[in-house]
């Protein structure tokens, strides 16, 4: 088996990002663990992430990628399950399921793959695809390489695993499930769309339409959830079809597709930095009050300058204020869009224009929501409870402060930014750098539109539909979700668990047993024969 | 020197023989280290006649047609290194597994002889040795499966005959016709030896249609596959496990002496033998691993999970094309060493707690942790995930049916592929995950004592699983010697 690795530009960037990661969250895991049981194991299997993570960032041959791609799959599963809860248990299920079915469909993928154009190298398979006349095959591997790696990045109708995972997962692994988990997946769909389906409209379409669905879809997830973590995780779902979309521009707009190649690689970048740094927010919270119940942490972060400074940075970059560096990336994305829009002058662009400023509204929506649950409304007396004398130890301290820094470090310099940027045009092509003059009116509208929908959702939506008065006439979230409105739950768990195994069971029942059925049917046959030969003789 | 052959082959009947007879010999657990000590010794030969290079050897005639007569190539090998190893370390942990068990001499005079008849089937240099190994192989074996000595046992090891013996039937009637219609006298020769067909190819298919079957019985393929189940689930485990993962292989090592030494690649190509046979390859294949899903027993899952596995090695046979010929020959060794491991570990769990349901092993990795990562890790590499050993025998596989050109199979094949791995994946799987995991009120458990002559064995089988993933080049090598000398 040969591995192959490079060390150039994005792929050294996004190697860098994950150790980054993996080092912060460590600093906040002595913390967070303290005392509880099974820390080997848990710092074993981080470990063994972080490394093929690696690997599969600085891959340079598909084959490198799926087997690094793999152990990130199996060695992330006892992060998940840690916690050993049954609501753990059975979201480890969801995620172990999605990531064999995926692996395993990603891996027919390559194997057709390797079988139509005869490489998997990075280096010769741009040449190759072109030059393939079997474009069917081509289509039919690289929708196989989308199933197995959208199932990791949190692709509608695959991102079922994430709203249930990160939630239960101890909260410095949920930082990585989302920071670099999550890209892992999304490499794999960047270096597919790069190197097999390049500059293919078709392809682009695809997925951009499910890249749209995802950002919506979790984007009105988040905004539904009562859960603290589990609101950050629908957002990681929502920011993931953010990036797709930037995927799908990529291969729509061909040669001019410098901005959104810049926007995707930038918005890869800045949602691991904000989810870093919101994931371990969410762990202090959790830390301290035992609970992610949204009711019942109300007002934790009052007088806490050090968490709201933190939340803030995190929240403030992830919905685009300019000046934090999620206003770039954002930004470059919306400019790719309205790019598309300009040159094909369709309808359709500008509703997903339209589209992609409303899931940029619910971002604020859900993100202000969150801010007045930790830092405005208040808990009654009772419902209040500190179990610990300080809430954060000064290590932890420094694992938080880092990232929430930086985000409006990078956001200010956007030459550093540019920098990053320009990092990755070696691996997903694009032409000279662009200018862009990020705060340049027409770019800051977005960001106002954005901002405007914003509060108008919180206001009516979420004050209006997801709150109720209590008797005592306290205003409480409720859960306005049922179970039966999940994927998982109406489909995929009925399917895979009941259906499949029924009809599938019962023909391989069928034909285990059959040659010894029809070994009795002809001894007994033989028989009755033999039984009425002999009646015929002795009667006759 | 030529003589060195019988070696490996006449000193495990010996010892076994010695063993049987000799009561002074059945004290303690002597009988035990003197096995492991004939096996050591017939390995050591093994590896010196596949290093020697040694022409044939010819015992006896019975017609001037009819000789019996060993040779050692590069695929003997193959077989007969992996074969004396795994009977080797099975050797071992039955030491701790059979200890307490009053006729264990039995066990291991059985286990030795037929260790001899297995090699000698690997060296057999033309058809009639074959058979005639094959058929000492099937009778020397079955007495291991009525070591419980149960009424179960009985019925199963009867089972176990009918099938082998009707399989080896079908067997013979391919040999005697291949006799008739050569035009030499037959040798195994790389690729085939002449035929003389004219005017009969029909019959021809026919014949070599049923002996594929016949020898496929061996390796538990649809429609002959019955046997396997029952006898697994009766059999103490080192028997599984050498069932599972070297015995099997006698009938897959007879399909490719068939396929790719006497008849050759070229007449069948094409022709409704090879769709016939490959369609029941697939057919088993998937029966295989769904009825393992559904098994609750633990020996009996792994037992159908074993029909599944062995029927990849036959489907890369049947596909008469150098990559999945390179895939099948893979399989044969990461198979083994992933299925000894896993029944060895099974067979530890139900040794030291006597829980033999798959629901019953929660918490079991708490119990016997070296064992139950033994047991995830050959999971994992029977699933197939890199970088473990398999996947590169399940992607070979997989390549190889696409560039068969097979028609509608050449896609059909990789898709059961896949499917039947995902099964592997959920019939193998929650068994670790429950075992490691077993959820906050599983109540405390106490770490059991693993012992070594079981841990020993089971941890090299499972590096062995694994590493060969990784430094897989010299046996890739050695296998594409062996393709690339039958298939041109």
């Amino acid at each position: 088996m040969i591995f192959s690795f490079t060390f150039e530009g994005f792929h050294l960037l996004y190697a860098a990002i994950a150790v980054f990661m993996t080092v912060l969250t460590s600093l906040f895991t002595f913390e967070y663990l303290g005392h509880e049981p099974h820390k080997l194991r848990y710092w074993f299997f981080v470990a063994l992430t972080m490394l093929a993570a690696v690997g599969v960032f600085l891959s340079d041959n598909f084959m490198t990628t799926f087997i690094c791609f793999e152990v990130v799959s199996l060695a992330s599963y006892p992060l998940v399950a840690h916690e050993e809860t049954k609501e753990a248990l059975r979201a480890g299920e969801t995620y172990l399921a999605t990531a064999i079915i995926g692996g395993m469909v990603a891996l027919m993928g390559l194997s057709l793959l390797n079988n139509t154009v005869g490489t998997l190298d990075f280096n010769t398979l741009a040449a190759a695809c072109a030059a393939c006349a079997d474009k069917n095959a081509l289509a039919l591997a690289s929708g196989c390489l989308l199933f197995g790696f959208g199932a990791k990045a949190g692709m509608f109708p695959l991102h079922i695993w994430l709203p249930e995972a990160h939630p239960v997962a101890p909260a410095p692994a949920s930082a990585l499930l989302s920071g670099i988990l999550t890209k892992v997946g999304v490499y794999g769909i960047l270096a597919t769309t790069v190197l097999v389906m390049t500059e293919n409209e078709t392809w682009g379409l695809w997925i951009l339409i499910l890249g749209t669905i995802t950002m919506l879809l979790g984007a009105i997830l988040a905004l539904l959830s009562v859960n603290l973590k589990r609101t950050l995780a629908c957002s990681s779902v929502s920011q993931i079809g953010f990036i797709l979309v930037g995927v799908g521009m990529m291969a729509l707009l061909g040669e001019e597709n410098t901005l959104a190649i810049r926007g995707t690689l930038l918005h890869m970048v800045n949602h691991s930095l904000f989810k870093l740094v919101l994931f371990m927010a969410a762990g202090a919270v959790f830390m301290n009050t035992r609970t992610l119940d949204l009711n019942k942490l109300r007002g934790f972060g009052r007088g806490k300058p050090f968490l709201m400074f933190v939340y803030l940075a995190g929240a403030f970059g992830i919905i685009g204020i300019p000046g934090f560096s999620g206003y770039v990336s954002k930004t470059l994305l919306h400019e790719s869009i309205v790019e598309y829009a300009h040159v094909t002058g369709s309808v359709f662009c500008t509703v997903i224009e339209w589209l992609f400023l409303l899931a940029g509204g619910m971002t604020v929506a859900y993100m202000t929501k969150l801010f007045v649950v930790l830092f405005i409304e208040k808990t009654s007396a009772k419902e209040k409870k500190t179990l610990r004398k300080r809430w954060i130890s000064p290590l932890s301290r420094i694992a938080f402060g880092v990232p929430a820094l930086l985000i409006p470090v990078l956001g200010c310099s956007t030459t550093l930014m540019d920098r990053a940027a320009d990092l990755g045009q070696g691996f997903l092509g694009g032409a000279v750098t662009p200018d862009v003059s990020y705060f340049a009116i027409g770019n800051l509208k977005g960001a106002g539109i954005s901002i405007t929908l914003g509060a108008i959702i919180y206001f009516v939506f979420v004050r209006g539909f997801t709150m109720k008065k209590r008797p005592d006439g306290k205003m409480v979230y409720v859960n306005r979700t049922s179970a039966w409105l999940s994927l998982e739950n109406s489909v995929y768990r009925p399917l895979l668990e009941k259906v499949l195994p029924a009809v599938l069971g019962w023909i391989a029942t069928v034909f285990d047993r059959f040659p010894e059925l029809f070994f009795k049917v002809c001894t007994e046959t033989g028989a009755f024969v033999s039984r009425v030969c002999d009646r015929l003789r002795t009667g006759w | 020197m030529a003589y060195l052959y019988l070696l490996p082959v006449l000193l495990p009947v010996l010892a076994g023989i010695l063993i049987g007879i000799v009561k002074p010999l059945r004290k303690g657990n002597q009988t035990a280290w003197l096995s492991v000590a004939a096996l050591a010794v017939s390995l050591g030969g093994v590896i010196c006649v596949a290093c020697m290079g040694l022409p044939r050897l010819e015992l006896f005639t019975m017609t001037p047609v009819l000789t019996v007569a060993l040779r050692f190539d590069e695929l003997s090998g193959l077989f007969s290194v992996l074969s004396n190893t795994a009977w080797l370390l099975v050797t071992v942990y039955s030491a701790a597994y059979e200890a307490h068990d009053e006729r264990k001499y039995q066990f291991y005079a059985w286990l030795l002889v037929s260790a001899g008849a297995m090699h000698g089937l690997f060296c057999s240099e033309n058809l009639v040795t074959m058979y005639l190994f094959f058929e000492m192989v099937t009778l020397l074996s079955m007495p291991l499966i009525l070591q419980g000595c149960t009424r179960e046992s009985v019925a199963a090891a009867l089972k176990y005959l009918f099938y082998s013996i009707a399989g080896a039937f079908l067997g013979l009637l391919g040999i005697f016709y291949i006799y008739r219609v050569a035009s030499v006298t037959p040798v195994f020769t790389a690729g085939g030896i002449a035929l003389d067909l004219t005017g009969r190819e029909n019959i021809f298919l026919v014949v070599v249609f049923l002996t594929l079957i016949g020898f496929c019985t061996k390796a538990g393929m649809f429609p002959m596959h019955g046997w396997l189940p029952t006898a697994h689930a009766v059999a103490p485990a080192p028997v599984s496990a050498l069932l599972s993962g070297v015995i099997t292989k006698a009938g897959v090592y007879c399909v490719i002496r068939i396929l790719y030494y006497t008849v050759g690649a070229e007449p069948l190509r094409g022709t409704w033998v090879q769709y016939a046979f490959l369609a029941l390859t697939l057919i088993t294949i998937f029966m295989g691993s769904m009825m393992a899903y559904k098994e609750k027993v633990w020996k009996k899952r792994l037992a159908y999970s074993t029909v599944s596995q062995v029927s990849y090695v036959l489907l890369g046979l049947g596909l008469l094309n150098p990559i999945a010929l390179i895939g099948a020959l893979l399989h044969v060794v990461f198979h083994s060493v992933s299925k000894n491991t896993i029944s060895l570990t099974a067979g530890a769990v139900i040794y030291d707690t006597g829980r033999t349901r798959v629901d019953e092993l929660r918490g079991i990795g708490r119990e016997m942790p070296i064992t139950l990562w033994c047991f995830t890790l050959a999971s994992v590499t029977l699933i197939g995930i890199p970088p473990t050993s398999a996947f590169l025998s399940k992607w070979y596989l997989a390549e190889g049916a696409l560039a068969s050109g097979t028609g509608i199979l050449t896609w059909l094949a990789p898709v059961i592929l896949l499917v039947s791995a995902l099964l592997t994946a959920a019939y193998l799987l929650p068994t670790s995950v429950d075992g490691f995991f077993p959820g906050k009120n599983m109540p405390a458990v106490r770490r059991r004592h693993e012992d070594m002559r079981m841990v020993l064995p089971m941890v090299i089988f499972t590096a062995a699983a694994v590493g060969i993933g990784i430094w897989v080049t010299p046996l890739l090598q050695y296998i594409e010697r062996i393709t690339g000398a039958v298939l041109s």
